[in-house]
């Protein structure tokens, strides 16, 4: 360990801090879906239940859709990821490497689909997507995203790009490598944190986005997680418990995969490379 | 229905008419939208439909309350419909308004079997645009164990306004919220809960021509006041009362906070199985000395949207669908037919009071402004209990912005 | 036909599929705009009745605070906790997965959770507060005027200075290690290496970040609606929310779609305006 032991406690301090406050009220949630029903509302609140149950994720995994709509969830998320990876992996390489009339045209609108209210665009969302036949399928869904997952993963890796010295892709384009060879042999290996950072970017807002997936997907053979968690508020009451146990089950996954991911988060992949 | 929304919806249909003829729906298909609540009973009258119409089949689509005005309202106007779906009663007439669903006059049989508010509801221009199956009216819960507790009689629970306040003070000195009003959530929950007491006490929102605005009338300041004091002058509801909503003060009556609520029959099954130690009863909505109860008439209507493909069989289900026995299955609460509530599921002791309220229902304005007009009232309101105004400075400003919509 | 930019080659595939969503959003709410109910030109009647109703400029206040609150506190954490995770120590991956957390839990049950959290008397917060004696009254912390947009903007900053995290931090790791190896012989300290190294070379991924967030922002929906609808009294209307009513609520689509063009063009001035800025000091500083 090459930090002395002061900066250590302090970073440890921070990291606690940290933590603490990422999981308070998650804490929360993992201690309301182990409670029985008569137990969420009490006064004064309790951090212990008292006859801690399972059934709340009983009730999720046995006698719910979220298993069938995890399904759906799982296709829908790693299919608009990919998509919004390829489109803005090209563009943002136009964007960061080249200078072109209307190029702050063209990025500002990338943003345009971001700047309309989701209330106002709704309705003729729907109809383009009638006109296209694909409401009610996995491809409809996985194209209405774009809107949402292209301007920041454009954006995001655009500077990315920029970040990776030119002189390195010049030096391979002297030695005669094509653009595209540059791109994926050079470029893409480079800038390895940013992809993952994209990546997670995209999946996780596909995964708990509700109101496009609410209007677009009303089969159940293409609806979605968080359409999932609304199948269990009825008119005038809500199973909390399950709508907790069911967060736990939509949540931890996501939490994981980063946490496999996260080790490619690795600095120095350019050391050396200002010298020269 | 606007221009640029029937072309783009001519244009959305007849781009997709080539798949449609080959995919779905040949003659006798029809697709019915109904919440989730409605799911198991929904399935079972199917079953019995099927039997008795071989040549209709009906694809069930089951919808959640979270979001149910959006995705109705973008299905409507995308001109992708269903062909019948269940809306509540106040959504029926901004449909009409706007060419979104399509009369049905010709469905309705035994008018005068129907309840009459409930009809009033559904009507626009002298025609009727949704057929009413369940109507339901707000009273008030009580925890006949606090009452006892505090010295007062369960078997008489308060009937008039100044018998409320005492009742709920008693109470409130017994260690309890003595009797909770809403001030947050959906806009609906307060004004279902405060409105009927202006009505009770002889004001209104608008003036009988719906012209003007009358909420700043001395009777409805009177009764507005009344209400809000609940919680700003006598301290008898929840501190939290503005972020509380019907299901909030359940909850808080659930866990023993609170004595007295105003809720429907819906709340009773809850409480009951969350904590079974509370000894319920129910009373009719106190009313001023000489006066009478009053309610707004809440529930669920059919439509059958304009774009719908296949109306006639549509139309066909619902004739189905309200026949008495039908109806009276299928209601969460009461059924909208005075007939369907000789049923035997009906006939009980605690949901008496709640019947006895229905008479008193009466619908809420139709005028197409009118979730504006709602919200102008709740922000004056939420005025009040936040303590920035008096009832009648907010009332004043609420008649205002009211009257600004009515001008529009 | 005159060859295309290579770099508009690359962009186009992206630039094709946006447009092709959102042309029609884009013309329709424009018609919508100038249109009534039945369909009729109306020119700016629909303008001056959004903009006459009283809510409206409260609504564009309560913007501002929302949006500019949030951004500030979600920079600032999110950039302090990169540069946290950056460093390296044994636990380092199990912290950053936990620091994802609150961005992967579901806006909506978030926001839940966070309502009855915050509730006066349901509320885990009051009780920790009063249990212990630290207060003698519960606090209404989403009634009362002065703390409803506070707790708001914490939720907001709560659920998205991860997101900000994640990003810097995949631009730290572009930063050469040499840079840091100089600094140190030449006797930096830790505070001197942030402001002359780190922040500089994240700049680009910052300027970008917050972009992106005062959009979020700008369209946020999901928390204030689940949790106040813009209440109480209007104190946390935005206007999405005031949009999202019109529409959704009040059926007044045309008005809905009035608002949604001022919104546009006020949030496409401050884009460009950004970007300009970006243009003449980002290129350079690349």
């Amino acid at each position: 360990m090459r930090a002395p032991l002061s900066s250590r406690i302090v970073v440890y301090g921070f990291s606690a801090l940290l933590a603490a406050v990422c999981l308070f009220p998650f804490l929360w949630m993992i201690v309301s879906s182990l409670k029985e029903l008569r137990e969420l509302y009490t006064i004064p609140p309790s951090w212990i239940p008292q006859n801690p149950t399972l059934s709340n994720y009983a009730t999720v995994l046995f006698s719910s859709n979220i298993p069938r709509y995890f399904l759906n969830s799982v296709v829908i998320s790693l299919g608009s990821t990919a998509l919004s990876l390829a489109l803005a992996i090209f563009a943002s390489y136009g964007f960061a490497r080249f200078r072109f009339r209307g190029k702050a045209a063209a990025q500002s609108f990338v943003l345009v689909g971001q700047l309309l209210p989701t209330a106002a665009i709704i309705v003729p969302l729907f109809v383009t997507l009638r006109w296209l036949d694909l409401v009610n399928t996995y491809l409809g869904l996985i194209l209405v995203y774009m809107i949402i997952t292209l301007p920041l993963s454009v954006w995001m890796l655009t500077s990315y790009f920029k970040a990776i010295p030119v002189e390195l892709e010049e030096a391979a384009i002297i030695d005669g490598a094509s653009r595209m060879g540059v791109l994926f042999r050079i470029t893409l290996p480079l800038s390895l944190p940013g992809l993952v950072a994209v990546t997670v970017y995209a999946f996780v807002t596909t995964w708990n986005e509700f109101i496009f997936a609410l209007c677009f997907a009303t089969d159940s053979s293409v609806k979605t997680l968080p359409i999932g968690l609304a199948e269990f508020t009825t008119e005038f009451n809500t199973d909390w418990g399950a709508v907790m146990a069911a967060s736990m089950i939509m949540t931890l996954p996501v939490a994981l995969l980063f946490l496999s991911m996260q080790r490619l988060f690795i600095g120095g992949l350019m050391a050396g490379a200002t010298k020269g | 229905m606007t221009q640029i929304q029937r072309f783009a919806s001519r244009l959305a249909f007849g781009a997709s008419a080539l798949a449609f003829i080959t995919t779905t729906a040949s003659a006798g298909e029809i697709t019915w939208w109904t919440p989730n609540f409605n799911e198991a009973r929904a399935r079972e009258l199917l079953t019995r439909f099927q039997t008795e119409h071989p040549d209709v089949t009906v694809n069930l689509e089951i919808t959640t309350t979270n979001g149910l005005p959006e995705r109705i309202l973008t299905t409507l106007q995308s001109g992708a419909a269903p062909d019948l779906i269940d809306v509540q009663h106040p959504w029926v007439n901004n449909y009409a308004q706007n060419g979104l669903v399509i009369p049905l006059d010709d469905v309705l049989e035994a008018r005068e079997d129907y309840n009459e508010a409930a009809l009033d509801y559904v009507t626009w221009d002298d025609q009727l645009w949704g057929i009413p199956y369940r109507i339901e009216a707000i009273a008030v819960l009580y925890n006949r164990g606090h009452f006892a507790a505090a010295g007062l009689d369960p078997d008489s629970p308060p009937k008039t306004w100044d018998e409320l306040l005492t009742t709920a003070r008693t109470l409130t000195e017994a260690g309890h919220s003595g009797f909770a009003i809403t001030g947050g959530g959906e806009v609906g929950n307060t004004i279902f809960r405060s409105l009927p007491f202006v009505w009770m006490n002889g004001g209104d929102l608008l003036s009988e021509d719906g012209t003007t605005a009358v909420i700043n009338s001395p009777e409805a300041v009177e009764a507005v006041k009344f209400w809000t004091d609940m919680y700003v002058e006598h301290g008898v509801s929840p501190t939290s009362t503005l972020e509380n909503d019907g299901t909030a003060n359940r909850r808080l009556f659930i866990a023993d906070q609170v004595s007295m609520y105003q809720s429907g029959q819906f709340d009773i099954a809850s409480i009951q199985t969350e904590n079974p130690n509370i000894d319920i009863g129910a009373m009719m909505t106190p009313h001023p000395e000489g006066g009478e109860p009053a309610a707004i008439l809440g529930g669920w209507s059919w439509v059958v949207p304009t774009t719908a493909e296949n109306p006639e069989d549509a139309k066909t289900l619902i004739r189905w669908l309200a026949q008495p026995e039908n109806m009276g299955f299928f209601t969460d609460t009461f059924p909208a037919r005075t007939s369907a509530m000789e049923l035997p599921r009906f006939d009980d002791p605690m949901l008496q009071v709640f019947g006895e309220m229905l008479p008193y229902g009466r619908p809420l304005p139709t005028h197409p402004q009118y979730a504006q007009m709602a919200q102008a009232y709740f922000d004056g309101i939420q005025r009040i209990l936040i303590g920035e105004q008096t009832a009648q400075e907010a009332m004043d400003l609420a008649a205002e912005d009211i009257q600004a919509l009515l001008d529009q | 036909m005159r060859r295309l930019p290579t770099g508009l080659l690359f962009a186009l595939p992206a630039l094709i599929v946006l447009l092709a969503l959102i042309a029609y959003p884009v013309v329709y709410t424009g018609i919508l705009s100038v249109t009534d109910g039945s369909g009729a030109f109306t020119g700016t009647e629909n303008f001056r009745d959004v903009l006459s109703a009283r809510m409206t400029p409260r609504a564009f206040t309560n913007t501002l605070w929302w949006v500019g609150g949030s951004i500030i506190f979600q920079v600032i954490l999110g950039t302090a906790a990169a540069i946290l995770l950056n460093q390296e120590f044994p636990g380092r991956g199990i912290v950053r997965a936990i620091a994802v957390i609150p961005w992967v839990v579901p806006g909506i049950v978030a926001a839940t959770t966070w309502a009855w959290m915050f509730h006066t008397e349901f509320g885990i917060i009051n009780y920790m507060l009063t249990g212990p004696g630290l207060m003698d009254e519960p606090v209404g912390w989403l009634t009362n005027p002065d703390t409803v947009m506070p707790a708001m903007i914490a939720i907001n900053v709560w659920k998205l200075f991860p997101f900000v995290a994640i990003m810097v931090l995949a631009g730290l790791q572009s930063i050469p290690k040499d840079l840091y190896e100089a600094a140190r012989v030449d006797g930096a300290s830790f505070w001197e290496e942030t402001r002359y190294i780190t922040l500089p070379q994240v700049r680009p991924v910052l300027i970008a970040v917050t972009l992106l967030l005062v959009i979020w922002a700008l369209n946020h929906v999901t928390t204030i609606y689940a949790i106040t609808k813009g209440g109480p009294a209007n104190l946390t209307l935005i206007t999405p929310i005031q949009i999202f009513r019109l529409g959704f609520e009040s059926f007044q689509f045309n008005q809905a779609a009035a608002l949604s063009v001022i919104f546009f063009v006020i949030a496409m001035v401050i884009v460009a305006l950004y970007i300009r800025f970006l243009a003449s000091s980002g290129e350079v500083a690349r």
